[in-house]
């Protein structure tokens, strides 16, 4: 018993520790907020606006989801999505065809660590580079279009999909690239052989999970007038027309779930 | 299909490879959807974008390239400080109230279907929305500024963690949990003593990710009015691309000290 006690007094005093750790977690967020401007009258007032959203959702323009009635079905949310998912599956498929000579270019097994760093550090400044500031550059080669849309994903995924790849290679085993020089293949052959069936799956299942991501970024890319959803998003939310807005939220949740659970069903077969 | 004469005399034939079901299936997938995107050789300025690059890393105009370092300093720093402040906050809220949530997700805690299930779909619809549309929609409810990119990263981090959160609770060594239940300790009393200290370093290793992934997000939640950096590139868009130029260089440098930040303490953790 007295040893127990002893053993309990001499435990240190971690609650001196978290109490520290706590306040200045606390002062800290005191201080993010005192530095922010607050519009008082707009939070005084968030109670109307509650009711305004809730209205505007319950009263969802279906001719508009379907491209029917007034609209033309190239108006309607149906095509805006399907553009989105168009931007999304292309730029996805652009960028993964591009990441596959940058991930080689960073996989230190395959070109060694002095190239290797030079080609993290490309994929790197790739990865880093917002895409909404990356858009707003594309935007005046390519113009207010889908395709900008595609392109802006296209080089942004190169950046994740690449540090991916690069460290499926990494961790693929060596032995049958030896066995295949053994044997006296060419390069072509230790690649088609060796190389493809072991990172084949990691690599499908990585633009998968990609893709999940580039469906989110299309439908914001549209905000800046990249195609897609995006664009009629923004013109309702700056004319507070919550009934459409509320619309496209549909369609945007809809679209996300969809592709996340094809996604992850397919990505379930490949391991 | 290929069939093969070995040498006594058996035939074998090489299996379908399905891999082919599937470039197939890529291919036709990638037709459909190209003709929702529209492709006019005719509109594309490839030489549009040298332009802009170079106007946006050079001075304009009569500007020095003193003018155009001393911006930084001088004009953005208060944005910038906006911006890790909304990212700080939000994630700290975020997170706080993604644990009873996560908790109410776990199966092997909450153990029944009519709870879990629809706590998975909140989170899960949260999820699906992505930071710069919950911002334009806090622009809406709380005006321009800070406070709505707080919100809209709450809500994103809310979405992210929640869902890390229940997959590790449900990873958990279970023996403790039983243990304490058998003792008679409460619901509460075993969350706090047996699964709290299994997760709690997985919490705050996903806090500092999430973080990472906020001031990311939050440098251009500006765009759509909800303060920060994002707020400068949406000003000066039209007309002083050296302005923007200069807070892109900004935010690659903060983004990539906090992402090296967050490695090097996620590092230290495990």
């Amino acid at each position: 018993m007295r040893a127990a006690e002893l053993a309990l007094k001499r435990k240190p005093k971690r609650w001196v520790i978290n109490l520290v750790f706590v306040g200045a977690t606390v002062a800290a967020m005191v201080y993010s907020f005192a530095g922010s401007t607050i519009n008082w009258t707009r939070v005084r007032t968030i109670g109307i606006s509650l009711r305004v959203m809730m209205e505007g959702f319950a009263d969802l323009q279906w001719d508009f989801f379907f491209g029917t009635g007034i609209f033309r079905f190239e108006e309607g949310v149906i095509y805006l999505t399907l553009v989105t998912l168009a931007v999304a599956f292309i730029g996805t498929f652009m960028g993964a065809v591009l990441a596959i000579p940058f991930g080689f270019l960073a996989s230190h097994n395959i070109v060694g660590k002095r190239v290797a760093r030079i080609g993290e550090a490309i994929l790197v400044i790739i990865r880093v580079f917002p895409e909404i500031v990356l858009a707003l550059i594309l935007l005046k080669g390519f113009g207010m279009n889908a395709l900008t849309g595609v392109m802006t994903i296209g080089i942004h995924s190169i950046g994740m999909l690449g540090k991916l790849f690069a460290e499926a290679i990494d961790n693929m085993d060596k032995s049958p690239l030896e066995a295949l020089d053994a044997v006296g293949a060419n390069a072509w052959q230790k690649i088609r052989y060796g190389i493809i069936p072991q990172v084949a799956a990691d690599v499908s299942s990585i633009t998968l999970y990609r893709l999940d991501i580039n469906v989110r970024s299309a439908t914001v890319l549209g905000i800046i007038g990249a195609g897609g959803l995006g664009a009629s998003l923004i013109l309702a939310a700056d004319s507070w027309s919550w009934n459409i807005l509320g619309t496209i939220l549909l369609a945007i949740v809809i679209m996300v779930l969809t592709v996340d659970a094809i996604s992850s069903y397919l990505r379930g077969k490949l391991v | 299909m290929s069939k093969f004469t070995l040498t006594n005399g058996k035939t074998i034939v090489k299996p379908f490879n399905k891999i082919w079901i599937i470039v197939a299936c890529v291919a036709l997938l990638l037709y459909l959807f190209s003709r929702f995107i529209p492709f006019d050789p005719t509109f594309i300025k490839l030489d549009q974008l040298k332009v802009i690059l170079e106007k946006m890393f050079t001075p304009k105009g009569n500007r020095t390239w003193n003018d155009y370092f001393m911006y930084i300093p001088k004009s953005l720093m208060r944005p910038l400080q906006e911006t890790i402040n909304m990212s700080f906050a939000g994630t700290i809220i975020g997170s706080l109230i993604a644990v009873p949530l996560a908790v109410l997700s776990a199966k092997n805690i909450v153990k029944t279907k009519f709870i879990y299930i629809p706590a998975r779909f909140l989170m899960n619809l949260f999820r699906t929305i992505p930071a710069m549309i919950l911002a334009l929609i806090a622009v809406f409810f709380v005006g321009t500024g800070i406070l709505s990119g707080i919100i809209a990263i709450t809500l994103f981090t809310f979405g992210i963690m929640s869902k890390m959160l229940y997959e590790v609770i449900e990873t958990i060594d279970m023996n403790p949990v039983e243990a304490l239940e058998s003792t008679g300790a409460t619901k509460v009393e075993s969350l706090r003593y047996a699964v709290m200290p299994q997760v709690l370093p997985m919490f705050v290793s996903y806090l500092i990710y999430i973080f990472e992934i906020n001031v990311r997000a939050s440098t251009i939640l500006g765009y759509v009015g909800a303060g920060g950096i994002g707020t400068v590139i949406k000003d000066n868009i039209l007309y002083n691309y050296d302005r923007v130029g200069a807070s892109v260089l900004l935010m690659l440098v903060v983004i990539l000290f906090v992402q090296m930040l967050s490695s090097f303490i996620r590092s230290k953790l495990q």
